[in-house]
């Protein structure tokens, strides 16, 4: 019995070494679908031979990681899921300036001195077809009887899309929105994927405000699911892509986002049913010139995150 | 008293403490530092104590901290209620299909908690399984504390019942059967012998179980939050989870969680030392176990009741959704695939890496916290060593640590600039965090092994020649391992399955099972994540029963 736990032991500690043994040349850090950044990390590697080793996880999960590594980072780019990453650690001065020759057909509110859009994700209601209640149009039309019950809303405090959707629609009139879709049973659902599956399932009809590329994937799957983008507007959540400043590898990390904005790499984003950020990419979905966006003051509502969270939060408290 | 300091104990000591001191205090004191000093993670000590007062200020910490203790409370006792009776029939009586049972209630262990959570609400939501069969659903009994102490006690009693049977097996019917001879009524002689001398493991089971129910975050996380039922653990996860972080916030909250933790723990420790738990003494034990009569079926049904409850319905969940070619399909037989497994099989997304990490690294957890656990509890109850107050601490330390902070804690550590070697971004800090917050498990029932073993028997072997290591490997480790294999079968499954540590510790590129499960879901593919389950749950059932039967072919174990 010794023997045999002996070589438990010894294959055990090999296999842990072997899996920290591979050398990457870059170390990728990214908050997007990992199917996207392991096909965006093959053809980077089949071009340039510059291997790159990934870490994937929620951009909560992500940015845990790195600020608990700030004493001696090992991050070379990062991708988000939310631009105010960007602009805050682009204020920590923690970024590399780079302008890609590939960003040149990127539309300039997707790109800053430091950081550029790998794709962009937009808000939409996310309706079963199934569910035998007539097809949304609007944010409002869920505020009616026929949905009584039946709606979910990922939780702003865990999605950053969410929570600008949320304090966008609430600046327009006050929380009535919000106050109306609480009458009418509206439930907060955890984070997107968790709001998402009961109305998958059926036992809710509508997510308000779902991430449109996962309930697009789920349609291409064939669920009896579809996206509606309301007329009156949504928001959009451009995941920007930066150079970290602590860097060993920059000109790999430049070459990186270079083949990231390249037709092969935007076209991977595209087949993800996210909008790619170069607008000359075609892709199987409405894209960003076909959406109305809400407007609102970015700064100013990211200024008053904690309270209106706390609104939320009031609102849709226990009973 | 006992059998003390002869010699033979110090290496032990040694070994203990330095297992501890690597395993627990490197991740706890950085943990302690995070939430004194905020910029820790910059290796700075500036501005001590800034952020601590915002934290503790929080208005909701108050019902966060009560909502947590009630939430424990709760599953304690009612994983009590369900586990003592069905332990108690098991151990002293001869339950038809006896190891059927034991194996049916062992598949709990090995549900990912995430997973049964989800598997019950697939269930029971409206449109949910039980209704496309049975035209009803029971959505509301879900999303509520009592849905919530359900679900988790469906998923902790076996720890209690497991225990339970085990100690009142040892402790056997002899005890008692010397109170029936002095008049007592069976039920008096339950009460008063065989009840109180099982207290060691009894108290022990159910002390985990607190600690499990506090720091679990699945549950709370999909049944509680839509009941407005916040708890200190999706408080921390909040902190750590989105953008701002806030790990003091996050370290704090947890050095709260590891205060309640603490406090049961001292509460069980008051209990047990105030007489002796001795019940293995060498005399040989009758094994007899008595025919049920009248109460056969009652207890049958009681057994599979509760084994429909906690393994059946989770399980058909989890492969109904998981041979379903889209949820919205719902069960139909032209929605019928197994497109899913043969994904996991066809290697998908890595699906097989994930499995072969997994399993590895939870055998190197098992076998690792079983050495310390073993060694320190040793430590703890057999020597009068100066300072084993302090090594028992640290092995119930980790046991309310939330797996984010644990991983937080570690990255801080080994992550440090200027550290001749770190096992950071290698499967070792994976192996580190699990068996940090494992070890509690091993530790914990090899303590309550250890108390109710008689001194007599290390010291006989002393008297006859034997050195401290030859009777501690002879004599106790044989008396104590039945306790500590189960323990660390369960620390296996644990391990294979662990979801918030590894999520943020993981080196770059390497996937476990749970973080693969965790990824399909994410990205919709709930079939494909379902699929990865239940291969999980086969496996790592499978694996220690047949490990468990090879031990006992070589009598290491009786059953």
């Amino acid at each position: 019995m010794l023997k045999s736990i002996k070589g438990l032991v010894t294959g055990a500690v090999s296999t842990l070494l072997l899996a920290g043994v591979a050398h990457a040349d870059i170390t990728v850090y990214t908050a997007g679908p990992q199917s996207l950044i392991d096909k965006l990390a093959e053809g980077f590697t089949t071009e340039t031979g510059v291997k790159v080793n990934v870490f994937q996880a929620t951009t909560g999960k992500v940015m845990a990681r790195i600020e608990a590594e700030a004493a001696n980072p090992v991050v070379d780019v990062l991708i988000s899921a939310s631009w105010d990453t960007a602009t805050d650690f682009a204020k920590r001065g923690w970024l590399v300036p780079y302008a890609s020759p590939n960003a040149e057909k990127v539309p300039a509110f997707l790109k800053t001195e430091t950081a550029v859009a790998q794709g962009v994700s937009a808000l939409g209601i996310a309706w079963n077809t199934k569910s035998g209640t007539t097809k949304p149009a609007e944010w409002a039309d869920l505020t009616k009887s026929e949905f009584k019950d039946l709606v979910n809303i990922p939780d702003p405090a865990q999605s950053g899309s969410s929570f600008e959707l949320t304090a966008a629609l609430a600046g327009q009139d006050d929380f009535k929105l919000f106050k109306d879709l609480k009458e009418n049973g509206a439930v907060i659902a955890g984070a997107n994927a968790e709001a998402l599956n009961p109305v998958l399932q059926g036992a809710k009809a509508a997510v308000f405000g779902a991430v449109d590329y996962i309930t697009f994937g789920s349609k291409a799957k064939g669920e009896s699911i579809d996206v509606i983008f309301p007329e009156s507007g949504t928001v959009i959540a451009p995941r920007p892509v930066m150079i970290l400043n602590w860097s060993k590898n920059q000109d790999e990390a430049k070459k990186f986002v270079d083949y990231m904005l390249s037709d092969a790499g935007q076209t991977l984003v595209a087949k993800t049913f996210l909008m790619p950020a170069r607008s000359d990419i075609p892709a199987d979905r409405p894209l960003i010139a076909d959406l109305k966006l809400l407007s609102y003051d970015a700064a100013a509502v990211q200024g008053k995150r904690k309270e209106t969270l706390q609104q939320v939060s009031d609102i849709f408290g226990a009973d | 008293m006992s059998a003390k300091d002869i010699g033979g104990v110090a290496p032990a000591a040694w070994l203990a403490l330095g297992g501890l001191v690597v395993v627990v205090a490197v991740p706890f004191v950085a943990i302690v530092l995070q939430a004194i000093f905020p910029a820790i993670g910059m290796g700075s000590f500036a501005k001590p104590f800034s952020l601590l007062g915002a934290t503790l200020a929080d208005p909701r910490l108050l019902r966060m901290t009560g909502n947590t203790v009630l939430l424990g409370t709760c599953v304690v006792i009612a994983s009590a209620l369900l586990a003592i009776p069905l332990g108690v029939a098991r151990a002293l009586y001869r339950v038809p299909f006896a190891p059927v049972w034991d194996v049916l209630l062992l598949v709990p262990f090995m549900i990912p908690p995430y997973i049964a959570t989800l598997g019950w609400i697939m269930t029971l939501q409206p449109h949910g399984y039980l209704e496309q069969l049975f035209g009803f659903n029971l959505a509301p009994v879900l999303f509520s504390l009592f849905g919530m102490t359900l679900v988790m006690t469906f998923n902790t009693f076996p720890v209690v019942y497991f225990a339970v049977s085990r100690t009142v097996e040892a402790v056997g019917a002899r005890y008692a059967d010397v109170g029936r001879v002095f008049g007592a009524t069976p039920a008096r002689a339950f009460w008063r012998i065989t009840l109180p001398l099982s207290a060691p493991g009894l108290a022990a089971s159910l002390l985990l179980v607190f600690a499990a129910a506090i720091e679990e975050y699945g549950t709370p996380a999909a049944l509680g939050r839509r009941a407005g039922f916040d708890v200190l653990v999706t408080g921390i996860d909040t902190r750590v989870g989105d953008w701002p972080i806030d790990l003091p916030g996050a370290a704090t909250l947890s050095l709260l969680l590891v205060a309640l933790s603490l406090a049961a723990f001292l509460l069980q420790r008051w209990i047990l030392t105030r007489r002796s738990y001795q019940t293995v003494s060498g005399k040989p034990q009758n094994g007899d176990k008595r025919p049920l009569g009248y109460f056969t079926l009652p207890v049958l049904a009681l057994f599979g009741v509760v084994a429909f409850l906690s393994t059946g319905v989770p399980m058909l969940a989890i492969l109904s959704t998981a041979l379903s070619r889209t949820i919205s399909g719902g069960l139909a037989l032209d929605n019928l695939t197994l497109d899913n497994f043969a994904a996991v099989f066809g290697n998908s997304a890595g699906a097989l890496g994930a499995l072969a990490n997994s399993l590895t690294l939870g055998v190197a957890t098992a076998l690792l916290t079983g050495l310390i656990g073993v060694v320190s509890a040793y430590v703890v109850v057999k020597t009068r060593m100066r300072g084993r107050a302090l090594i028992d601490i640290m092995t119930v330390l980790p046991n309310a640590l939330p797996g984010i902070v644990v991983a937080v804690g570690l990255i801080l550590a080994w992550n440090m600039p200027g550290l001749p070697f770190t096992p950071y971004n290698t499967g070792f800090i994976l192996l580190l965090a699990y068996c940090c917050i494992l070890l509690p498990q091993t530790a914990r029932y090899a303590t309550a092994a250890f108390v109710q073993i008689g001194d007599n028997l290390e010291a006989a072997a002393r008297v006859f020649g034997a050195t401290g290591a030859v009777a501690f490997r002879r004599i106790l480790i044989p008396l104590v391992f039945p306790s500590l294999a189960s323990a660390m079968l369960l620390v296996f499954a644990l391990a294979s399955r662990e979801l918030v540590a590894s999520v943020v510790v993981a080196p770059v590129g390497m996937q476990t099972i749970a973080t693969f499960i965790w990824r399909q879901f994410e990205q919709g593919s709930v079939g494909l994540g379902m699929a990865m389950a239940f291969v999980t749950i086969v496996l790592t059932t499978l694996l220690p029963l047949v490990c468990l039967r090879l031990l006992s072919r070589k009598s290491l174990i009786k059953e």
